[in-house]
């Protein structure tokens, strides 16, 4: 079912780092995406993996949230590796059969490339889609984007966007799954048959999603009208963002952690 | 008069895509005044112009012509406009459609935010906000993930953390069950009464008309009718006229009053009591002794469906949408489903045709030839689907090809009937749903939304199903649109389909359903006639169903006759106004 994806949802769990400052969040966000890039060496990789681990545990997301989390993902971390592991032609030769060649180097990358997949996603659900709320990460881009209002670069209104096409996933979700039985109770199919068959199935399902999504827009516009939003001038918030001393705790702790990731690259790399 | 609202000779059409100005006036001259802390409905039928008229009085829409005042403020200029906007809250039909915040608070907060309110007054707000409305426990959940009743008190929440003077409610009760529309009419009039807000509701129901101070009629854009639910309701004539219905306990009462050759005034449905008053003496006063209801017996059919031990989870065995759930369905009778929101009755049909597969137990449908199906077995699923309908609620959004005949045509396709037949029973089914043959060419995303009802249930219908199980195929219909539903229904009954049908409306469950089955927390606790679901009213509202208002009236006049006739001996209710009345004369002549 559509609703057992966790990818992108929020589970409150209460933990120190539901609560820590969403800006700080997305910055150290943004420290690992980069850091997971960096990573080439095996050492480094247990390293990322340890920290990793340290994350979940902090955040403490149960673990059927994160399998459930991953398993969208796994496919294509399977496919990224078969590509690598195929392709890369460098090395010591281990097996091969026609013209598929195996290499030592070839595997070691494409297990590389793989984890780095499932690494990313990890880091992403971990510090920003499951312990913050898409408001609060909408929040959190306005606030760190707001000096290029200046340039007359409309943040609030990106950050409002945003926050609305998240708090409306579930919702579509739901309604794909309605829209989806109802097309299957006249005979539709999405999953066997000719796979002009099965695009047919889907069409049926997305043209009325489309449709009724323009009118859930139409709806909710009047309905923001309604409550008075004119824009980001202004307006006050409920929960302003405030930085404690637990946050540049947790963000100091975080932020070392990634150091020590970069340098066991840059010692192993050498 | 302390006037809230003041619409004078307004005027109003909507523009089409290009900006041409549509022939039709959905407002046409329209006239009214709402006085202040007053608590006031709006009926009439689809099209009629009563959302747009709520939406020109929050100036949501500018009127072509004629005047607006709201609490004595004009809206001439765009900050008149905030102004009025902030006086008026607004709660929409659909409650996924108006919630922007993801979290509760944060949506709630959304109003005052936009108000530019500051801390700490905009906590208190949307604190008191959310005790008033009883979500203050839910504050930090997921928006999405509330129900339908959660999500229209938490639109009311949002709506009162602006501090309005005014609160319209837009069908905001249409998609709620009987039990989450009284909590929310409670809070709503609590409000009134307490903060003296000003209720405006538009409504399809009538008996939450009947609770209003007052009503107004809209027809063809502009007020037909007003006065006290008593004076509108002593005009049976004109309230069907308007395509509206009169409130059961009103019928009742005027089937009572023919029977007697007596008229009904204004004061003889002043409140609640008075009507149970009225009703007792045109009881007493007939002289003619009318003809007993003979309801012809129906033979019980051959068993068609059966669910044997039939449990089912979304989250492995944690929480069970279903639990051992045993239910036979005869050949050619109508079964309700009925049940509060979240009672498991969606999952229940889904299963009716291998949409949903049993987790543990079995439903089988037994065949004309002697065979069975079971949805349990894979091979099987494409046969029953083809021999169980099923139409959701709200079929209308699953519409989606160019024109309604290749959407009617779209099942039957899959099923892979033959090409010359396709044309003929595309017409049938269309006929039989009551779409008009001219429709048939347009596209679908044209038709009104009564039509596209009609579409989706012809969509289902033109692969004949044997079984034909519909989730509350009324739902959100004006009252003429519900009776001609169930009109349908009955003809498609009598053409001997076997009917399934989801509903909330406990009234027409007893009228329509040959027997009633109820669904709690995922268990069946009650099954049997209406008679006997809700002849003891105690158990009835232990199995979490709300009594028919007719039901709960009639039985209200039956006390008051044992204790004016001593040894009256009273046959039990019947669903159907006239017959109960017919009922109720004659036990009394009899004693």
């Amino acid at each position: 079912m559509l609703s057992d994806i966790s990818l992108g949802r929020y589970v409150d769990t209460g933990s120190v780092l539901h609560r820590t400052d969403p800006r700080l969040k997305v910055i150290l966000y943004m420290v690992y995406l980069i850091s997971v890039f960096i990573v080439n060496s095996p050492p480094a990789l247990l390293v990322l993996f340890v920290l990793t681990v340290i994350q979940l545990v902090t955040a403490k997301v149960p673990l059927d949230v994160m399998w459930s989390t991953l398993k969208p993902v796994l496919p294509l971390a399977l496919f990224i590796f078969v590509i690598n592991v195929f392709t890369i032609k460098q090395g010591e030769v281990l097996w091969s059969w026609r013209f598929l060649t195996v290499t030592d180097v070839g595997t070691t990358r494409a297990i590389l490339m793989a984890l780095r997949i499932i690494f990313l996603i990890l880091c992403t659900s971990v510090l920003l889609t499951l312990t913050t709320t898409p408001l609060k990460i909408a929040d959190a881009l306005e606030s760190l984007l707001s000096p290029l209002k200046v340039l007359h670069v409309p943040v609030h209104e990106a950050s409002m966007m945003m926050s609305i096409a998240l708090r409306f996933i579930p919702t579509l979700i739901e309604e794909t799954e309605k829209i989806m039985k109802a097309q299957e109770s006249r005979g539709a199919n999405y999953d066997t048959g000719s796979f002009i068959n099965r695009l047919k199935g889907y069409v049926a399902v997305l043209i009325p999603l489309f449709v009724s999504s323009f009118k859930r827009a139409e709806d909710l516009a009047v309905a923001m009208d309604a409550r008075c939003y004119k824009g980001g001038k202004n307006r006050t918030k409920l929960n302003p963002l405030k930085i404690t001393k637990t946050d540049v705790a947790v963000f100091i702790l975080f932020l070392a952690g990634a150091a020590v990731l970069i340098a066991t690259e840059v010692y192993f790399a050498r | 008069m302390d006037c809230a609202v003041q619409v004078k000779n307004v005027v109003f059409s909507y523009k089409n895509e290009e900006g041409e100005v549509t022939p039709d006036k959905a407002l046409n001259g329209i006239s009214l005044d709402i006085k202040a802390g007053s608590y006031c409905a709006v009926l009439g039928p689809n099209g009629s112009g009563k959302s747009t008229l709520a939406k020109i009085i929050d100036v949501l829409e500018f009127p072509d012509e004629g005047d607006v005042a709201v609490l004595g403020v004009v809206p001439s200029d765009e900050d008149k406009c905030y102004e009025i906007r902030q006086n008026c809250a607004y709660v929409f039909q659909n409650p996924d459609n108006q919630i922007v915040g993801t979290i509760v608070e944060e949506d709630v907060a959304f109003g005052p935010e936009n108000l530019g309110v500051p801390l700490p007054e905009l906590r208190e707000r949307v604190d008191a906000a959310l005790k008033y409305t009883g979500l203050y426990e839910l504050k930090d959940r997921e928006a999405a993930t509330l129900s339908g009743g959660q999500k229209q008190k938490l639109a009311i929440a949002g709506a009162l953390a602006m501090n309005p003077k005014i609160l319209i409610l837009d069908e905001s009760t249409a998609m709620l069950d009987p039990v989450s529309r009284d909590e929310f009419l409670n809070i709503v009039e609590d409000l009134n009464r307490d903060k003296g807000i000003t209720v405006i509701t538009i409504t399809h129901d009538m008996n939450e008309a009947a609770r209003c101070e007052k009503i107004f009629v809209v027809e063809n854009g502009s007020v037909t009718m007003e006065g006290t639910p008593a004076y509108i309701f002593s005009h049976p004539d004109a309230v069907k006229k308007a395509g509206l219905d009169l409130p059961q306990d009103i019928d009742l009462i005027y089937e009572l009053a023919e029977l007697s050759d007596s008229s009904v005034d204004e004061e003889d449905l002043y409140d609640d009591s008075s009507k149970v008053r009225t009703a007792v003496r045109l009881a007493s006063k007939a002289v003619d002794m009318p003809k007993q209801t003979h309801y012809d017996k129906r033979e019980q059919g051959r068993k068609i469906l059966q669910i044997t031990d039939l449990s089912y989870s979304y989250d492995s065995g944690k929480h069970y949408a279903l639990e051992h759930i045993d239910l036979e369905v005869y050949d050619g009778e109508i079964l309700a489903v009925v049940g509060k929101s979240g009672c498991g009755k969606t999952t229940l049909i889904s299963h009716l045709n291998g949409i949903v597969r049993p987790q543990t137990g079995d439903v089988t449908l037994f065949r004309e030839d002697g065979t069975d199906l079971s949805t349990t077995r894979k091979k099987d699923i494409a046969a029953i689907r083809s021999s169980v309908g099923l139409v959701f609620q709200y079929p209308e959004y699953q519409l989606f090809e160019e024109t309604v005949e290749k959407d009617i045509a779209y099942g039957l396709i899959n099923m892979g009937a033959a090409e010359d037949n396709i044309s003929v029973r595309v017409k049938e089914a269309a006929r039989i749903a009551g779409l008009s043959e001219d429709v048939l060419g347009k596209s679908p995303f044209e038709l009104s939304g009564g039509q596209k009802r009609r579409a989706a249930l012809a969509g289902v219908l033109v692969m004949k199903p044997k079984v034909l199980v519909l989730d509350e195929p009324a739902a959100g219909l004006d009252p003429k649109g519900r009776r001609d539903m169930f009109e349908t229904i009955k003809a498609l009954r009598d053409a001997g389909t076997t009917i399934i049908i989801v509903s909330h409306n406990m009234d027409e469950a007893a009228r329509f359903a040959d027997r009633i089955v109820c669904l709690k927390e995922g268990k069946k606790v009650a099954q049997g006639t209406a008679s006997e679901l809700f002849e003891d009213e105690k158990k009835a509202r232990e199995c979490g169903l709300s009594m028919p208002v007719l039901y709960d009236f009639s039985s209200k006049i039956r006390n008051e006759l044992s204790k004016l006739h001593p040894g009256i001996s009273l046959m039990p209710p019947l669903p159907f106004c006239g017959d109960e009345a017919r009922s109720i004369v004659r036990s009394v002549l009899s004693c």
